[in-house]
């Protein structure tokens, strides 16, 4: 008995070794999936689809662009949960085109967006060359993990898309495509 | 025999919560997956008064979001004794009208089909898929509300002589009007978990054909049931019968049996 103990205290001394190892390379992950500005996740609500041979034809149509890492339906809700792969630029305009080109319109695209690094200006800022305007920013600064709702053409319903219309876009530099996007 | 489909066919039609639109016997406004592919195998036929049978291999491609290609290929025993290849068709469907919201959508499209058939003319309906050489062109607008799909079509019939040297005979019509009303239900699952649940469509179909100036015309009706499985592969399950026919054809009742499979993104 006395001699399996220090076994047992040696084994229990590597678990722990183990466990610390593991909370490490997580907090390293985490790290390095959160330098740099990206979008990280999006939630996409599909229009005018209630067969699950539509909604596999969309996640399909969906999976073959390189930013999607991977993609979980909700099938009674035709919900998307798209978490995008780390490093490779997104462009929510894609998404927008492969659901329709699937047959369907996009309802609704929250999009998570890393604000880390990124510097809001007027409620404007730049991802990939593209310009994003915060139409309910309220000039706040914004940092970490921000779900973005795209309230324009292609991405929402027009009672939505309309009420943001018109909005005079003033002041700071843009570039690229610029996206209406609500807090 | 006949009242009971009526029955079942107008209760279809009128219940507010009846189905789907990947209708049996006829196309819905919606178009197909852009660079998706569908292949059908269908064997269709009748046993009165001796047992005849068609088979026909249909290629669906979805060119663009609005546009819809088919090709299909036609082998029966309807016209001899033997199996024999009739000749094709190609079929073109444009969606020009889409007003969707959540679960539900309301949809337009033209098509436009044409065939080229090597079979004698003895009947009076013009008929694209395996019967006639001609030119169809029409509408049809799909209405879907969660688990009910309702459509209807219009379209116009020209024949031509068919090839092989057969003629029309001067006596038929060269032209017709067909019409359809399309109800489709979603029965399984009641509430979706994944993908590889099978789904159980059911229809209740009215098929029309009139041909102006000849006091022909028909209408049927064309129950159905669909079998889905991993969102992929369909099973399409159907008997036309009508519900009142003057005009000459092969034979009024019809079974329909089609096996369909989905390919994803190709080229």
């Amino acid at each position: 008995m006395a001699a399996t103990l220090p076994l047992v205290y040696f084994l229990r001394l590597i678990f722990i070794q183990m466990k610390t190892f593991r909370i490490v390379i997580a907090i390293l992950a985490f790290t390095v999936a959160t330098a740099h500005a990206q979008f990280i996740k999006a939630e996409l609500q599909v229009n005018g689809l209630t067969c699950s041979l539509c909604s596999k034809a969309t996640e399909k149509s969906l999976r073959t662009l390189p930013f999607v890492g991977d993609i979980k339906v909700d099938l009674n809700r035709n919900i998307f949960l798209i978490v995008f792969k780390d490093n490779v630029p997104v462009s929510l305009d894609q998404i927008s085109k492969k659901v329709e080109n699937a047959g369907f319109f996009v309802n609704n695209l929250k999009a998570t967006f890393n604000f880390t690094n990124i510097h809001v200006v007027n409620n404007y800022f730049s991802y990939t060359g593209d310009t994003y305007r915060l139409v309910n920013g309220d000039n706040k600064d914004l940092n970490g993990p921000v779900a973005l709702t795209v309230v324009e053409k292609g991405f929402a319903p027009p009672s939505v898309y309309k009420k943001y219309n018109g909005h005079a876009s003033v002041g700071a530099p843009k570039s690229g495509r610029v996206y209406q996007v609500a807090i | 025999m006949k009242y009971l489909l009526i029955t079942i066919c107008l209760a279809a039609l009128a219940c507010p919560v009846f189905s789907q639109e990947l209708y049996i016997n006829t196309e819905p406004a919606s178009n197909m997956a852009t660079h998706s592919l569908g292949v059908r195998l269908e064997n269709q036929g009748y046993f009165d008064p001796v047992y005849k049978d068609r088979n026909t291999l249909e290629v669906m491609y979805g060119a663009s979001k609005n546009v819809m290609l088919h090709g299909s290929l036609y082998q029966s025993d309807y016209y001899q004794s033997n199996q024999r290849f009739e000749g094709g068709s190609v079929y073109f469907k444009y969606r020009f009208l889409s007003i969707d919201s959540v679960q539900k959508h309301f949809r337009g499209a033209f098509f436009i089909k044409a065939s080229a058939i090597s079979n004698p003319l003895t009947n009076q309906e013009i008929s694209l898929e395996g019967d006639n050489s001609g030119l169809q062109s029409g509408v049809v607008f799909t209405k879907l509300i969660h688990k009910l799909a309702l459509s209807g079509s219009a379209s116009y019939l020209h024949a031509f002589n068919n090839t092989g040297g057969y003629q029309l005979p001067a006596a038929n019509a060269d032209n017709s009007i067909a019409y359809t009303l399309s109800a489709g239900y979603l029965f399984l699952p009641k509430v979706y978990q994944n993908y590889n649940q099978v789904n159980v469509n059911l229809y209740a179909e009215l098929l029309g054909k009139t041909n102006p100036g000849y006091g022909q015309s028909y209408l049927d009706a064309a129950p159905g049931i669909q079998l889905i499985f991993n969102s992929l592969v369909r099973v399409d399950l159907s008997y036309r019968t009508p519900l009142y026919n003057n005009m000459v054809r092969l034979s009024s009742n019809t079974y329909l049996i089609r096996l369909e499979y989905n390919f994803f993104n190709v080229f």
